[in-house]
């Protein structure tokens, strides 16, 4: 069963980098973005096409990346400090403007080192540590003019707040989609897998914005003709559950582990994947309104929270959890990815506590690591896999 | 067969007694005579690890004897267990701290603010009797179990392995998230999973990107510190004034300005005044948090400089200093080379930029003593731009005529790995002078690999 859509959606995004390149002739400007809290509305807005800078997988990019920005740096980070040092990457080399921020500490780095290495002209949003107190809110909201200030001074021109509403409003349907699809991947007899759901997400990135919801509505569309009431259940499957750093466009080695020793993998809450779309509310149509919207998401795990019980992240994991009917998490930590391998251990210890196993998967962009990882995955996939016949039979 | 350890020289006692007292917070005295006793008599019986004769020499802070401030530093640190231990027996309020902020406010609150090294200093010298070996092997025990519990890629574990893992009783986890350190601010947070649950937590959030050139950054910066002054007066069941607040800025002006004093002098001549690691002990007095006291620093500190002044004056050369050394300038956080052995390949380190960059920072003393104490801080060079640290790093770099420059990080210092590289360009592009990056592995082991390079690049200058 194949969704015609997804083949239109692989084409399109096959002649994008060239669109981008007629755009760039006309007059239009390509801005880069990186960053959990970015509010792309606000560069729609001012006329920029946003492209999200998100690559992962490549070794060798790593490599090249290290000269600049060390090889003390997450895996991540290097792989884009080297895709800026290569610039043959097709989106990469498209950019006019670069848009970071600085909820991980690394991803400001880059932002540091990539304008001073490649001369790249960055704007960059500070975002508070202590993001969930009312001071650093009213803080975070100056940062947010401050970064429309430059980008305005950069398109020339005002943010115009009609424009930004049919932004948002753009933006909106298109999170409202994303979410009503998701359903489809993780349910009894799915017709979709996760695994193109997670492709369809990351297309999002890089697609035009109004061209990209079409796309989704027709996906939809599809999706329901094939299946009208998709029923999230808990099977005989070994429905695994994503967590951690993120696993952008070109990495797909954890993923391609499980799939390969027999794991479904149902639910994610990975920054590359759904849980940026989920939970964005956006209560006023000015640049303050969309960055606290932002801001007060689910948080990424590169801001710390210092009370264990009331912690968003891990109510979200829990929810995600229950609504996907996964029976256990693998938790991939990508090499010096402090925010999320500080975590880990506490993570498995407050899963634990509802029963679900958690496997942490420590990795980087080599291949040398991947039989190994192919080992633990497989243990891991198998015990789930029992447990779930367990209960299956139980509740039989 | 028990191992040789090392003696002060009687030969120095005399012109020692001549020195001056260490005059402490609660306003108590000790004399150069009561030094004399615990560093000949008790310190080489609860810490003949430190009196050990090796190539670390037993990580005694000098080997000048003769320079009488340096046997007070030993003193400090030696006594640094006993001292937090009555302090908290006397109730004074205890804060964790990373390695590259000012305490002003913790002063204004009266508490003791420590950064990871002292924590660990304090752990480590409640137990007697060791030597060098069963002290690093404690050391690393007790690491260990916080990697366990967070990660092994980080340097630095936020003071978890004793406050959480161990038993310091610690009453408030406080640091600045400064971009220096990106462990501790992690780290921080994992003392939420923690079994001490008493130990109150708060990250005092440093903006970042050109934060000192823009208003809402320092005031929002300055909002952190009350609450930060808030925090540890719920700890301490006491209210601090502004008055307080002003009082401990005025203190710590008076250890940064004698700070640079005593640096400028001995930048002042070709002839090194000290070796390396008595310059590098007396100029980071300067911060006033380096001994848990802030009264005692500032006393040998004053002193400090005017033994300095006198050794300038009179050419006096420091010990173990080779002639026309070359010499080091180095940056990066928490780490430095051995310095003793650089010297013995003749080499003398002349600065560094840790430890110093927020000594450099004076806070005014009219307005408002938070906005002032968050201006200032928000200014410090370490946290500012590639281009603009790079040129900060410069002038010192000038001031010392060094002739080289290492930039050395430590295993999983992301944060300062990450933009060792640029600032080193930077600094080559506009001086010219020879540059090297050190990357430590894992657990920060000074091994002879390290040492060779160092001597490599010594050579090659
Ligand atoms: S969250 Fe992790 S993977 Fe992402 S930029 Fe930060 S350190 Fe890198
Ligand atoms: S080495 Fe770096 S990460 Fe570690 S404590 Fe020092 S500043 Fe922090």
């Amino acid at each position: 069963m194949s969704i015609q859509t997804l083949e239109i959606i692989r084409k399109r995004l096959a002649e994008r980098p060239e669109e981008l390149s007629q755009a760039r002739k006309n007059g239009q400007k390509v801005v880069g973005w990186t960053g959990y809290n970015v509010p792309e509305e606000i560069i729609h807005a001012l006329g920029f096409i946003p492209v999200r800078i998100a690559i992962g997988g490549d070794d060798r990019l790593v490599e090249v990346g290290a000269r600049y920005a060390s090889s003390k740096t997450c895996v991540f980070i290097r792989e884009i400090v080297g895709a800026f040092a290569e610039n043959e990457d097709p989106y990469i080399q498209q950019t006019d403007i670069l848009a970071f921020d600085a909820t991980c500490l690394q991803n400001f780095r880059a932002a540091e080192v990539i304008e001073y290495f490649f001369k790249k002209d960055v704007v960059v949003l500070a975002v508070p540590r202590n993001f969930a107190e009312d001071d650093a809110k009213t803080y975070f909201v100056h940062e947010a003019n401050e970064f429309t200030r430059l980008l305005e001074e950069r398109a020339g021109s005002s943010l115009d707040t009609a424009v930004l509403a049919e932004s948002v409003a753009l933006y909106n349907d298109i999170r409202k989609t994303l979410k009503s699809i998701y359903i489809f991947q993780a349910a009894k007899d799915n017709v979709i897998s996760w695994e193109e759901v997670y492709d369809l997400i990351q297309a999002g990135d890089l697609l035009d914005k109004k061209e990209y919801l079409t796309l989704l509505q027709q996906t939809l569309v599809e999706l329901t003709e094939l299946q009208q009431n998709p029923v999230i259940e808990a099977d005989g499957d070994s429905r695994i559950f994503i967590s951690g750093s993120l696993i952008p466009r070109g990495d797909r080695k954890l993923i391609s582990i499980i799939n390969s020793v027999g794991g479904r993998i149902v639910g994610d809450d990975l920054w590359s994947g759904i849980l940026p779309h989920i939970d964005l509310d956006i209560k006023e149509i000015s640049p303050a309104g969309v960055a606290l919207a932002y801001l007060n998401r689910t948080p990424h795990a590169a801001l710390p929270y210092l009370d264990l019980e009331s912690d968003r992240r891990l109510k979200k994991l829990h929810e995600l959890l229950s609504q996907s009917k996964a029976h256990g998490v693998i938790y991939h930590t990508l090499r010096y990815c402090d925010p999320f391998t500080f975590k880990a251990k506490e993570t498995k210890n407050v899963l634990a506590k509802s029963g679900i196993p958690l496997l942490e998967i420590h990795t980087e962009y080599a291949g040398s690591d991947y039989e190994a990882m192919k080992t633990r995955v497989e243990a891991f996939v198998e015990m789930i896999k029992i447990k779930s016949e367990i209960v299956e039979e139980e509740a039989a | 067969m028990s191992k040789q350890l090392f003696r002060y020289s009687e030969e120095n006692k005399e012109k020692f007694l001549e020195s001056d007292n260490i005059t402490f917070n609660d306003g108590s005295v000790v004399t150069p005579e009561e030094i004399w006793d615990y560093l000949t008599v008790e310190g080489p019986v609860k810490y003949p690890g430190t009196y050990e004769i090796n190539l670390s020499q037993g990580n005694r802070d000098s080997r000048d004897e003769a320079l009488p401030t340096s046997l007070k530093t030993h003193y400090l640190s030696l006594t640094f267990s006993a001292r937090m231990e009555k302090a908290k027996e006397n109730g004074k309020t205890i804060a964790f701290i990373q390695g590259g902020q000012a305490v002003d406010p913790y002063t204004a609150a009266d508490t003791i603010a420590l950064r990871p090294f002292l924590v660990g200093q304090w752990y480590h010298g409640r137990e007697h009797g060791n030597d060098i070996y069963k002290s690093v092997l404690r050391r690393k025990q007790s690491k260990e179990s916080a990697f366990h519990d967070m990660s092994f890629e980080a340097c630095q574990t936020g003071g978890y392995e004793h406050v959480q893992v161990g038993d310091l009783p610690i009453d408030v986890v406080a640091p600045y998230t400064v971009l220096r350190c990106s462990d501790v601010s992690y780290g921080v947070e994992a003392h939420r999973h923690g079994p001490n649950k008493d130990v109150k937590l708060i990250n005092i959030d440093y903006p970042m990107r050109h934060q000192a050139d823009k208003p809402w950054a320092i005031e929002y910066f300055a909002r952190n510190l009350r609450k930060l002054v808030k925090t540890l007066d719920e700890a301490r069941g006491k209210t601090t004034t502004e008055d307080d607040l002003w009082r401990a800025i005025k203190l710590h002006n008076e250890g940064r300005k004698l700070g640079t004093e005593l640096a400028d002098l001995w930048w002042s001549t070709d002839i090194p005044p000290t070796n390396s690691d008595d310059r590098g002990s007396l100029v980071s007095l300067a911060n006033l948090d380096m001994h848990g006291d802030v009264q005692a620093s500032l006393s040998v500190l004053k002193e400090a400089k005017k033994i300095i002044a006198e050794r300038v004056k009179n050419g006096v050369k420091g010990h173990a200093v080779t002639d026309n050394p070359k010499r080091l300038f180095i940056l990066g956080s928490c780490v430095g080379i051995n310095e003793s052995r650089s010297e013995d390949a003749g080499a003398i380190v002349v600065g560094k930029d840790d430890q110093w960059s927020h000594c450099t920072k004076l806070v005014e003393e009219e307005g408002d003593p938070y906005y002032n104490l968050a201006k200032a801080t928000l200014e410090y060079p370490y946290e500012q731009s590639i281009e603009k640290r790079a040129q900060w790093t410069i002038e010192q770099i000038k001031k010392s005529r060094a002739d080289g420059v290492i930039f050395i990080h430590n295993w999983g210092c992301n944060t300062q790995a990450a933009i060792s590289r640029p600032i080193v360009d930077f600094i080559k592009r506009e001086t010219g002078i020879p540059t090297y990056i050190h990357e430590r592995d894992l657990h920060g082991l000074r091994d002879e690999q390290e040492q060779n390079r160092v001597n490599a690049f010594i050579e090659m200058l």
